[in-house]
């Protein structure tokens, strides 16, 4: 199960490093908290999870409200885009699963996955929307991170994460006419 | 006297200097008073406090936040190199006007300057040496942005380095007190440092140096002060590191590498000398000349080549008074400047240039050889200051700053000081070299009349005060003197000087030749760097990965 | 319920200011109130003591502290005497802003918060507005997000030693990108308003980040802590030698000082490197000279910057002998602990920081210059300027006691 939701999260990362459309980020940052949050119930973080989910919808609507509505998958030009998801994906994978040890492989292999991504989607972005939903995918990443600490992060990581996602695609930037 | 008193000779100057400046931009035209009772009221208060005990008084300052407790300290050492700073500087600032935002950084740098010779440590005398060398900076450039000034850069790598020896010093043995370092923590690195730093602060460059290219400016009040309170601080580093090293430095070759290093200032101050094309030139190079040997006889490392270096230094002291106050132009004034700067007999300078050559020959081989060195460099400056009689005076500095008769006042208490060599001593270096290097046991330095040596006694009184009589018959006798100043060719043309020249003009104008600058473009450099490129970053990321797990 | 109102204070200060802008006066009264209001609750937290009051355990620690109440002075002396035709209510608001989400950081319990706020000041802070579009300005803030993120994550896995070296490298890598030092330089726009320009990261947010930043990372890895700390040592280095090179060679007046803020920030990352109290009392003290001295000195330059005007007054020079860190301003007291630091680690490191200082002197002499003539209320600020850092330098043990050094 938790399988299952780390690979969603990756793939949604996958989508918005691919993607310039609205629906496309929006398709990516709803997989990514879909999840996380499956990630956080399967570990009995239920408000955590739900601060996820609702901060991930929140984001998911705005981007869907406003601005052009098209998917811009995998545009021309974007095939170093598609090298990183893809490598980013496998690498993280190994990470998580052959060189770390221990419990929570999909959660480390979510974690590592996102972040990767995101920071690669961050670094070559030069429109405002993919920008600001890869900073929400960051947030999410970041949140689910919290789990892996051996305190007991509280709600505080989640509930700021969801703000975040909410947050930065309801920004006047993120209201544009392009992507 | 409580022993906060003894932050009185810091105080008053500061005080002095927050008093200036109100008076200053309150309009009052009364500054110049100011600063002069400021400066004379820091002289007396540093006598009083000073005179009745003559004995080391401290005050702690507590933990000001540089590790050790920090004090300040009136010892000996203190009151002599106080009254170096001190002297020159009151009477530079009571005679000379000058702006009030002027006067008030040259109170402050006065401040500055006692402050680094009271401290009771290294650190404390960095951190106020730096500010009296930044405060010198600031007034020459308020002065004269355009005129010469000393290399702010260099002087604040010496302070800098200073403050490093003091860490080293807490680091090793856990204080950087003068009297508190074991002797074991001044080690021949160390002592370098602070030999260089010695060097640097007081610009003893066998090369022209900032002591003798500040006289070239075309006004001098800056020039005399910064002379004053930032000359002798490189000086009280190396009698202050006798201390440490409780009476010596930690190898013998150090002293003799210092007092080479000597010869060469002086001879490169009297071959620039004799050279000089206006009178102005030659007197900008008397106290590097003076300094040279006073860094000889303080690196001899013997109680007389001590306490003949600290009085080298109290002659350097009066004339960083007198020559700012000098006329640029010929007369009578000028020749006994002259002729006490030379050191002809029985000027105070000759009396203590002969002490410091005894010296060296007294520490024997290869102390003598420097010391033959040294005789012929005095011949050298002797010819130089004859030389001078004759030059044109120079381009003139505002006479408004000029006072002949006090300059002429001065020159001559140098001459006349000649014979009370013996007193001078007593109350200036004596003192001094007693508290960091003990003489040994039977070894006496004479009294107020004679100064003895190791082989002889230079009976000072009875030698010097007959010849100053026949000095004042004949000067009474000869009537006016009528120099007539013309341009005369240098006495001797070193070889090698031009070709030194050439190549330093060469190193000055290089550059990266044509077909190479792309490769140093800084322009692409710089647009690269900030270009906020994902490639770069990503490639620093790979490099700090590669370079951590290796 | 210090930290708290540390946080909310200031945030609802810098909220009202805004809104309150078209009446200035005002604005500038309800930000000021507020904004004293949370410096009080600063002071009155006591160090390290936590407080509850939202679920969250939130506390100050010394060196935040102090760092806080030195931002507050900044800003209090900015806007007291603000740049020619600078809009004093806007800075008002933008510095309480930032407070607030310094005073954040510093409360925050663990550096998943920390990460996270950083995250919200970076969009926030791109939001604002600019010249370069948002992508740009969120480049640099949130790439450092995503590296100290995967720091994070690779401090807390199990497995191989080299894990926790690969945090060291997120983590600093991470730090140097949220400040803007080399080799993750933000991009600068001369023309940019401070408050939206890399300079707030570097000079106004970052010190709080780093501290924040480096006190923790410490704890979560101390296996690579020798690593981590060689690594800040050895990213200070180059920062010092090229903010050096670059502040004094470079053509625009501006960037110049950008590059200077990097050059303090390597000796900084320098101090933090080095694991003894004299390096974290470098630290503290040249990260006082950042926010109090270097800050208001570029915001009073810009407006001579842009008119290319360069003076040689007294004050010129004074500003010039501060920033090179000459005595006796505090940047020479806190050069006087890195070397000594540096000597107790390591002597040859002491060594090159030392060569490195010399260049700070030309680059100063210029920035000192580009400060112009300033009049009236400007050069009494100028005045206050030198005269803190001429106390902090001569005393500095006031402002060591208390970060608790």
């Amino acid at each position: 199960m938790t399988a299952v939701a780390a690979f969603a999260a990756w793939l949604g990362a996958a989508i918005i490093v691919l993607a310039d459309g609205r629906r496309g980020l929006a398709a990516g940052i709803g997989l990514i908290a879909v999840g996380f949050t499956a990630i956080a119930w399967s570990d009995g973080v239920w408000v955590g999870g739900a601060c996820l989910l609702v901060g991930g919808v929140v984001a998911v609507i705005a981007l869907l409200r406003t601005g052009p509505q098209d998917w811009g998958l995998m545009p021309a030009g974007s095939t170093p885009r598609l090298i990183l998801a893809v490598a980013g994906g496998i690498l993280s994978l190994w990470v998580a699963a052959s060189v770390t040890t221990g419990p929570g492989a999909s959660l480390r292999f979510a974690c590592l996955a996102v972040l990767g991504l995101m920071a690669g989607r961050l670094l070559q972005s030069k429109a405002a929307v993919p920008a600001l939903a890869g900073a929400a995918g960051l947030a999410i990443a970041l949140a689910g991170a919290s789990e892996l600490g051996p305190n007991d992060p509280g709600f505080a990581p989640y509930l700021i994460a969801a703000l975040i996602t909410a947050g930065a695609l309801l920004l006047p930037a993120a209201r544009s006419h392009g992507a | 006297m409580p022993a906060i008193a003894i932050i009185a000779p810091v105080a008053i100057p500061l005080a002095t200097a927050g008093s200036v400046a109100i008076c200053g931009v309150a309009g009052w035209k009364i500054d110049r008073i100011v600063l002069a009772v400021g400066t004379w009221l820091a002289i007396v208060a540093l006598i009083a406090l000073w005179a009745p005990v003559r004995s080391t008084q401290d005050l702690g300052l507590g933990q000001l936040g540089f590790g050790t407790p920090s004090e300040l300290r009136l010892d000996a050492v203190g009151f002599t190199f106080g009254l170096l700073v001190l002297v020159p500087a009151a009477i530079l600032l009571t005679l000379q006007p000058r702006p009030w935002q002027e006067g008030t950084v040259a109170a402050l740098g006065v401040a500055a300057a006692v402050l680094a010779v009271e401290s009771g440590g290294v650190i404390l005398t960095a951190v106020a040496g730096g500010a009296a060398a930044t405060l010198a900076i600031v007034q020459l450039d308020v002065e004269d942005p355009r005129a010469s000034r000393p290399p702010w850069g260099v002087l604040l790598a010496a302070w800098l380095a200073l403050s490093w020896v003091g860490a080293i010093l807490q680091v090793r043995s856990g204080t950087a007190g003068y009297s508190a370092v074991p002797v074991s923590a001044l080690t021949v690195p160390v002592f370098a440092l602070l030999a260089a730093t010695a060097l640097i602060a007081s610009g003893l460059y066998p090369w022209r140096g900032w002591p003798s290219q500040l006289w070239g400016r075309p006004a001098l009040r800056s020039a005399g002060m910064a002379v004053a309170t930032l000359y002798p601080l490189g000086f009280y580093l190396l009698v202050r590191a006798y201390e440490i090293g409780d009476g010596r430095y930690p190898q013998f070759w150090l002293q003799v590498v210092l007092a080479g290093i000597g010869v060469l200032v002086a001879f490169g101050a009297a071959a620039r000398a004799q050279g000089a094309s206006t009178r102005r030139a030659y007197l900008g190079e008397v106290i590097p000349g003076l300094g040279g040997f006073a860094l000889i006889g303080i690196s001899v490392g013997t109680p007389l080549g001590l306490v003949a270096g600290i009085a080298t230094l109290a002659v350097a002291a009066t004339l960083a008074a007198c020559l700012p106050l000098l006329p640029d132009r010929g007369g009578p004034t000028s020749l006994v400047v002259i002729a006490a700067a030379a050191g002809l007999p029985p000027g105070l300078a000759f009396g203590v240039r002969v002490l410091g050559l005894e010296a060296t020959f007294e520490a024997g081989t290869p102390m003598g050889l420097i010391g033959i060195a040294a005789a012929a460099t005095w011949i050298l400056s002797i010819i130089a200051a004859a030389r001078a009689a004759g030059l044109p005076a120079g381009r003139g500095h505002p006479a408004s700053e000029t006072e002949p008769r006090v300059s002429m006042g001065l020159a001559l208490a140098i001459v006349v000081a000649g014979p009370a060599l013996g007193l001078v001593l007593a109350v200036l270096a004596t003192p001094a070299q007693a508290l960091v290097m003990p003489s040994p046991a039977g070894v006496n330095l004479g009294g107020l009349t004679a100064v003895a040596t190791v082989s002889t006694v230079l009976p000072a009184v009875a030698l010097f005060t007959p010849v100053l009589l026949l000095a004042v018959l004949a000067y009474y006798y000869a009537g006016p003197m009528t120099v007539r100043a013309q341009d005369r060719a240098a006495f001797v043309v070193l070889p090698g000087t031009d070709r030194f020249a050439r190549l330093r003009e060469a190193l000055r104008s290089a550059t990266v030749p044509a077909q190479y600058r792309s490769l140093v473009d800084l322009r692409a450099l710089e647009a690269a760097a900030t270009g906020g490129g994902p490639l770069l970053w990503l490639a620093a990321l790979v490099a700090l990965a590669f370079a951590v797990t290796r | 319920m210090e930290p708290e109102l540390a946080i909310a204070l200031p945030a609802v200060g810098a909220v009202l200011t805004a809104i309150l802008h078209p009446r200035p006066r005002a604005a500038l009264l309800a930000g000021a109130l507020l904004g004293a209001g949370g410096i009080a609750a600063v002071l009155l937290a006591a160090p390290g003591l936590a407080s509850d009051l939202l679920g969250v355990s939130l506390s100050v620690s010394a060196m935040s502290r102090t760092l806080l109440l030195a931002a507050a002075a900044s800003l209090a002396l900015i806007v007291a005497f603000p740049p020619p035709r600078a809009d004093r209510a806007m800075l008002l608001a933008w510095g309480l802003a930032g407070i607030a989400g310094m005073a954040a950081i510093a409360a925050a319990p663990s550096l998943d918060l920390v990460i996270l706020l950083t995250l919200v000041i970076a969009l926030l802070h791109a939001a604002l507005g600019g010249q370069r579009p948002l992508a740009a300005r969120l480049r640099a803030p949130a790439l450092a997000v995503a590296l100290l993120g995967a720091g994070l994550v690779f401090a807390r896995f199990d497995g191989s030693t080299i894990l926790a070296r690969f945090a060291a490298i997120g983590l600093v890598a991470g730090l140097a990108a949220a400040l803007g030092t080399l080799p993750y330089i933000h991009e600068f726009d001369p023309d940019e308003l401070t408050a939206t320009s890399p300079i707030a990261w570097i000079a106004f947010l970052g010190p709080i980040l780093a501290l924040a930043v480096i006190t923790r990372a410490r704890e979560l890895i101390p296996a690579a802590g020798a690593i981590f700390a060689a690594m800040l040592i050895g990213l200070g280095l180059l920062n010092v030698l090229w903010g050096g090179l670059a502040s004094w060679l470079t053509d625009k007046g501006m960037s110049a000082w950008h590059y200077s803020f990097m050059a303090d920030w390597g000796l900084v990352l320098c101090a933090f490197g080095i694991l003894v109290a004299d390096g974290q009392a470098a630290a503290v003290l040249l990260l006082f000279g950042i926010v109090l001295s270097r800050l208001p000195l570029y915001l009073w330059s810009r407006q001579s910057l842009r008119e290319r005007i360069q003076t040689d007054r007294p004050v010129n020079l004074l500003a010039a002998a501060m920033l090179a860190g000459a005595a006796p301003f505090a940047g020479f007291a806190a050069r006087l602990f890195l070397l000594r630091g540096a000597t107790q680690l390591y002597w040859p490191l002491a060594l090159v920081i030392g060569v490195g200082l010399l260049l700070w002197l030309p680059p100063s002499l210029r920035l000192g210059r580009s400060l112009g003539t300033p009049r009236g209320r400007l050069a009494l600020g100028v005045a206050i300027a030198l005269s803190l850092s001429v106390a902090v330098g001569l005393y500095p043990q006031p402002l060591l006691s208390l970060a608790g050094l």
